[in-house]
């Protein structure tokens, strides 16, 4: 009985590991997941989600006269725009109004290099920013919208975080402390569809200008998947049918 | 056959050998649904070949422009969106074939006399493709891609003696860094063709012997067996199509859901990401790898966990293949898959806490199962087997 006896105790362990993990799923221990980051409605969310041009040229004036100063798009040129049904004619002038050509990537007058010196950190290339953060855009929409001022910070956190020179504070950036000044402030663009340019109409337009630069064919890969999944859904159901009448003959 | 296939034939009898090891090879009528995923193993690996070789056209292995070569077939590339992601998601859903293929041959007993070197050949795919896909993360040349190759190569720097040598070695140079880069590329195009390889081997042992079943007996009759044209080709098919359905969703709506995020970020040495995670399909060894305290015997036990399956034929004495009459293997065989799981889950934790109570205790049952398998197998009562199917 001494084989059962190991036995029982392996499986005894067993069971208390599975009840750990299970406890540890369903009961997380508290750590620290950074801050939270509110959910945001985008136009490009779920199976049918669709760009909504209008917020993308909003975005796009945003990008261009705010970010660009400091940020590039280099994968994106505005032969791009063609894609959510701007004229190259149309393109080309919005080009020329940066100074680019049609299929220059979208380059800061600020150099990677001049951009470390003056801010002490690598300033990113934004084309795949959404993609390039666990939350996506709503951890953009929300670093953007996010900033506060030490005495904020210290009232709603009950500690004291000080800002060092060419530092800022972000409730939503990893440490706080971020190196790129609040960029956002109200009516800093004019729009021409007449919307209010508040600060968080600035901060939605440009991430979804953002999530367009980092897959602009996202809308037509649903749009092919929907097709190619309706089309596997009929193959199967045939190879299925075809299963069942090929068996039918073969006695279990 | 016709006139002209059947005068070539006598001179190369390839024809005769198609026939009769596809068209007309008898498999036994009561396979289950279970018997699918090798047929769909080797699509998932003629997938890989063939938009790996797509991506190569216009991928560049050179640490400057990799990064943007992947965003480049991203977006320029006519399709390149199509193959890059089919290709990124057939990596998770080959091993997700596999594991389960491997699976279904722990619990219906196929690693057993005689086919223990059809299931040796399976572990050496499995090797071979666990090398593969980690050189190919390391591929688009991210955060991950970089940090993943820099930790998972310096295990190697335990090796006592020549441990550095070798990292240096293999690394060409000081750290990660182009020499790397270009060598996985180039190992990576490799080892595919080795997997076709040893799969030819595989499936040559398999029509040897013949397709193990779920009651596990050994069948005789003529009347067990049925074509496997076109009675598997059409289950096969069938459950292509269902492969193919969530396939088909991860890669057009989530194609980077199995992925890190942090590879979105161009590889920099100088910046160490928060949590470096290996793949998914990894997760599990590298929970047995992080349990133990050592680092040498991490190593070792990682690799061991998986080499043990080389022996596994040996380590159950029983003589009853199918876990359907081995009450006690059964417990055991469900009490490890839920381990597997559980592994997987802690390897994704950081080690800390009740994380690293779980993971240790979750690798001693890992091992467990392979001890305990002799004994076990000595003093289980099987059911009563049938004598046909
Ligand atoms: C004055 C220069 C400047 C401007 C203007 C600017 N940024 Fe930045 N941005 C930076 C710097 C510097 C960093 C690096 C911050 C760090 O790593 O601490 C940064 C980082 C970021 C990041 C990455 C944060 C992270 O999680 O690492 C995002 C996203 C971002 N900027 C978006 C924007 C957007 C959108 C705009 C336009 C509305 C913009 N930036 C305008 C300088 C700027
Ligand atoms: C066993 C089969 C294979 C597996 C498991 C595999 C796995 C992978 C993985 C995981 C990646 C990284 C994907 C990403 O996140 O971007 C990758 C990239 C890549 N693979 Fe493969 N691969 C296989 C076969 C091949 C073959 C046969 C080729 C060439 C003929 C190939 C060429 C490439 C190229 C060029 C890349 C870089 C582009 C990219 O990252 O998307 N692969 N592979």
């Amino acid at each position: 009985m001494k084989k059962f006896a190991a036995l029982t105790l392996v499986w005894s362990m067993f069971v208390a590991v599975t009840f750990m993990a299970l406890k540890a799923m369903f009961f997380p221990p508290h750590v620290d997941h950074g801050p939270h980051i509110e959910e945001q409605q985008w136009s490009t969310d779920g199976i049918r989600g669709n760009w909504d041009r209008e917020q993308l040229l909003r975005g796009y004036k945003v990008a261009t006269e705010v970010c660009m100063s400091c940020h590039s798009f280099k994968y994106i040129s505005h032969r791009n725009l063609k894609n959510i049904g701007i004229t190259e004619a149309k393109a080309k002038e919005m080009a020329e109004a940066l100074d680019l050509g049609l299929n220059d990537p979208i380059l800061s007058l600020l150099s990677p290099e001049d951009a470390k010196d003056s801010y002490g950190k690598e300033v990113p290339d934004l084309s795949v920013m959404t993609k390039a953060r666990a939350k996506g855009p709503d951890y953009v929409y929300a670093l953007l919208t996010h900033y506060v001022s030490s005495e904020t910070f210290m009232t709603e956190y009950g500690k004291q975080i000080i800002a060092g020179d060419g530092q800022y504070l972000n409730k939503v950036f990893p440490g706080y402390r971020i190196a790129m000044p609040n960029p956002l402030s109200a009516d800093l663009v004019e729009y021409e569809d007449g919307t209010e340019a508040t600060v968080e109409q600035m901060a939605k337009d440009v991430t979804a200008f953002l999530t367009w630069t980092g897959d602009p064919l996202l809308v037509e890969k649903k749009r092919l998947g929907v097709i190619v999944f309706l089309y596997l859904v009929l193959f199967t159901f045939l190879c299925y049918k075809s299963y069942k009448a090929i068996w039918a003959k073969v006695k279990k | 056959m016709n006139k002209f296939l059947q005068w070539f034939d006598e001179r190369l009898p390839i024809v005769s050998l198609v026939k009769h090891s596809t068209t007309e090879y008898p498999a036994p009528k009561n396979l289950n649904y279970m018997w699918n995923f090798g047929s769909l193993a080797l699509v998932a690996l003629v997938v890989q070949i063939l938009t790996g070789l797509f991506l190569t056209m216009h991928y560049k292995p050179d640490v400057g422009l990799a990064f943007d070569s992947v965003q480049h077939i991203m977006r320029d590339v006519n399709w390149g969106f199509l193959i890059r992601n089919m290709h990124a998601v057939g990596a998770s859903f080959f091993f997700i074939v596999v594991y389960i293929h491997i699976g279904r041959g722990l619990y219906y007993g196929s690693y057993k006399s005689p086919r223990e070197v059809l299931w040796w050949m399976g572990i050496v795919i499995f090797f071979l493709m666990m090398a593969t896909a980690f050189m190919g993360y390391v591929l688009p040349w991210g955060q991950m891609s970089f940090w993943g190759a820099t930790v998972i190569t310096n295990l190697l720097s335990v090796i006592p003696f020549i441990g550095d040598e070798i990292v240096i070695w293999l690394w060409g140079g000081y750290s990660v860094d182009d020499p790397t880069l270009n060598r996985f590329f180039a190992l990576h195009f490799l080892l595919p063709f080795l997997i076709v390889g040893v799969v030819i081997l595989h499936l040559w042992a398999l029509h040897h012997n013949k397709s193990n079943n779920p009651v596990g007996i050994d069948l005789t009759k003529k009347g067990d067996f049925v074509p496997f044209h076109p009675y598997y080709t059409v289950k096969d098919a069938f459950g292509l199509g269902v492969y193919l359905i969530p396939f088909t969703l991860m890669v057009f709506f989530a194609p980077d859901y199995l992925g890190h995020a942090d590879n979105y970020i161009p590889a920099d040495p100088l910046v160490t990401p928060a949590h470096i995670v290996p793949e998914w399909y990894f997760l599990p060894f590298y929970a047995i790898l992080r349990a133990i305290p050592d680092k040498l015997l991490g190593v070792v036990a990682m690799i061991v966990a998986i080499a043990i399956l080389f022996v596994l034929p040996w380590l159950d004495r029983s003589k009853v293949r199918s876990a359907r009459f081995r009450p006690m293997y059964k417990v055991m065989f469900w009490t490890f898959i839920i381990d597997f799981f559980i592994l997987g889950w802690v390897g994704a934790k950081p080690p800390e806490g009740d994380f690293i109570t779980i993971g240790r205790v979750a690798t001693a049952i890992y091992f467990a199962f392979f001890l305990a398998l002799p004994f076990v197998s000595k003093i289980e009562k099987p059911k009563q087997l049938p004598t046909s199917i």
